[in-house]
């Protein structure tokens, strides 16, 4: 298009009393007066000077931000005997899957994938829909307390996780209290059953009830979002007969599904990245995040067979650089897939504006 | 069945502005729930443990009332706590303001057309995807220890004093010790601050873009230059979103895994300190609380509102 406008530009299309359009623009050159012209040609300068400039410093950060990322994939192919290697700098010169395998290996990888992707896929699709639920009811509805309560939402979005983490794990560890109740009434058996500890109830019983990582700012973005959208498309349902349920469900969603998906991608990744929460739930390294915290750990009992041996930390950078490639290439990979939905879609979920 | 109708017919003879708010009620009402276990009842124990000295027992905690002596352990005893405070808040005090202006930098620059844009964007988001896990502590405890500890010779790229050698490559010397410390702090935490800003970006270009075209079209007749342009047209349409973003950007400090004072309540609760953990973490909540309610009071005089 623009390539289009600049050849009839340059076409020198008659127009106007017989005269070109560059005659024309010439005469109005001639008609400014100084400052006009100093303005012009500051902005012409301006537009060359600018993009050499703003290439310059996209370049540098884009640099830094990739840096770590070419680094774990340069370590993570490269053989021990490289890193004392001064020629050695991106490309290695011993290329292995050897560290690749033995990190898969102290992670457990695939069972730690499946069990990370049931908890994550499981609980972001339940607590996307219980948000979405809240934030309508907020969104649209009149009721008494309707202040108050929105008021916790944005308790929920501001109290950092480490304040109520301790109860919780209580609440769990003895199934809200009723746990010495159960055990004495039907034995230890029964007793331990109601210990959630270690199961994923402990995630997803929150996400169930619009309470799991991050769901205030979840439930902020559909009310803000639902409350974009033109009330017209339900009153036209309510005239038909629906219901709000079913007005719910056959009109609100399918216009939000965009925005579904931008909420639920960014709830698979709080999720994808969350060790404090699980690592107070979870006691063994069942999760993807919770096994990189601890793959140091890991990764003596898998190569030396102890977890007491003394190794420096820079020995370990190239397992421990695998670790974080094959942590995170899930989540590049989604993201590279659905990058716009990413990008664009806080737009549309209407969190700005 | 019988009763379900009943049921109706009671909603039926209802009000409608009524009914409609009992719906609310409906629609709220899972999360009502989930907020009164897994939020409400936790904050308030939470709050209790803080004045007590408790002790995990069979069934729950129990312990003993002792008043405000956990706090008073906080800032008295506790060798740490009140130095990582300290630390912490000078941290975000001066990193925020910091991530703001960078973030509205790039998303201007963002935000015009050049080849590669969609690429760069990509980019300057990919943090959000990572940053907040345990990958980031392995990487950014690569790149910032330098020489022999971890990344060996790939650090030097970062470690040496790059902006003292372009100080003096340009030419400036007389720059005072401050200043020049200021900088090199500066430069030294790019790292950090790029990872760290982009959903602000992201939040700033969503605003950015929603600037109408009107504006621009009478900046543009009116002659303004890029410069005017951005103070006088980007910043009040952005404003509320600085604000968004400034409250965004604590939040997430609170989640940084490299946060020396949540890090300390996490040791103390490891501890089995419970109580004295609860006080901690309750002081660190409350001072950021009022900092950023302060400061949104402050801000709400500067901010510009369209008004629809």
């Amino acid at each position: 298009m623009a390539k289009k406008e600049l050849a009839a530009a340059a076409g020198e299309k008659v127009i106007g009393n017989g005269l070109s359009k560059k005659e024309i623009q010439k005469i109005h050159m001639q008609n400014m007066n100084k400052e006009e012209i100093a303005y012009l040609k500051r902005k012409a300068a301006l537009e060359k000077v600018w993009p050499v400039f703003r290439f310059i410093i996209l370049f540098g950060l884009c640099f830094i931000i990739l840096y770590p990322l070419i680094y774990m994939v340069s370590c993570a192919f490269r053989a021990q005997e490289d890193m004392n290697d001064p020629t050695v700098m991106w490309i290695p010169r011993h290329f292995t899957l050897k560290i690749l395998d033995q990190t898969m290996r102290a992670m457990d990888f695939w069972n730690t994938l499946g069990n990370t992707l049931f908890l994550n896929i499981g609980c972001s699709l339940v607590q996307v829909v219980t948000c979405a639920i809240t934030g309508y009811g907020f969104a649209r509805f009149k009721f008494k307390g309707k202040n108050l309560l929105f008021g916790i939402v944005l308790m929920m979005i501001l109290v950092p996780n480490q304040i109520i983490a301790i109860p919780q794990y209580m609440e769990f560890r003895y199934f809200f209290g009723l746990q010495p109740l159960i055990q004495n009434a039907f034995g230890n058996a029964a007793g331990s059953a109601f210990n959630l500890i270690d199961s994923p109830w402990t995630m997803y019983l929150p996400a169930m009830t619009a309470n799991g990582i991050r769901a205030g700012l979840m439930i902020f973005i559909f009310r803000q979002f639902f409350k974009g959208l033109p009330k017209e498309l339900e009153d036209a349902a309510y005239l038909d007969g629906c219901g709000p349920f079913k007005t719910f469900i056959k009109v609100m969603i399918p216009n939000a599904a965009s925005s579904f998906l931008t909420v639920f991608l960014f709830s698979v990744v709080w999720y994808w990245n969350d060790y404090y929460v699980s690592s107070t739930f979870f006691t063994e390294n069942s999760t993807m995040a919770l096994m990189l915290k601890n793959l140091d750990k890991l990764l003596l009992i898998e190569l030396f067979g102890s977890a007491t041996v003394q190794v420096s930390a820079r020995e370990q950078i190239l397992w421990m650089e695998a670790g974080c490639l094959l942590a995170v290439t899930p989540l590049l990979i989604m993201y590279v897939c659905l990058q716009k939905y990413f990008t664009e879609g806080i737009e549309r979920s209407g969190l700005v504006g | 069945m019988k009763s379900a109708k009943k049921e109706g017919g009671f909603l039926k003879n209802l009000p409608y502005e009524k009914r409609k708010g009992l719906y609310g009620y409906g629609f709220i009402a899972l999360w009502m729930v989930g907020t009164l276990i897994f939020f409400l009842y936790p904050l308030a124990n939470s709050l209790m443990y803080s004045f007590m000295d408790v002790r995990p027992e069979t069934g729950g905690m129990t312990g003993t009332w002792v008043g405000i002596d956990n706090y008073k352990y906080v800032f008295t005893e506790d060798q740490h706590y009140a130095k990582y405070l300290v630390s912490v808040l000078g941290e975000t005090l001066w990193q925020t303001p910091l991530i703001l202006i960078f973030s509205l930098f790039i998303a201007v620059i963002l935000n015009q057309k050049f080849k590669g844009r969609t690429f760069a964007r990509a980019v300057f988001f990919l943090p959000v995807i990572i940053a907040t896990g345990p990958v980031y502590s392995i990487i950014n405890g690569d790149i910032s220890n330098s020489g022999a500890s971890s990344a060996g010779q790939f650090s030097t790229m970062f470690s040496t004093d790059l902006m003292g050698e372009l100080f003096q490559f340009i030419g400036i010397y007389g720059l005072s010790d401050n200043m020049q410390t200021m900088v090199e702090t500066v430069s030294n935490n790019i790292f950090s601050i790029v990872w760290s800003t982009g959903i602000q970006i992201l939040i700033f270009l969503a605003a950015l873009q929603n600037i109408p075209v009107s504006a621009k079209e009478a900046a543009q007749m009116e002659g303004a230059t890029a410069w005017e342009y951005f103070w006088k047209i980007t910043l009040p349409y952005v404003s509320p979103m600085i604000l968004a973003n400034l409250i965004f950007t604590v939040i997430d400090s609170f989640t940084a895994p490299d946060n020396l004072v949540m890090g300390r309540v996490l040791d103390m609760q490891s501890d089995w300190k419970y109580g004295q953990a609860a006080a901690m973490a309750w002081v660190y909540f409350l001072i950021v609380l009022a900092a950023v309610g302060i400061i949104t009071v402050i801000m709400n005089h500067f901010i510009y509102y369209e008004v629809d």
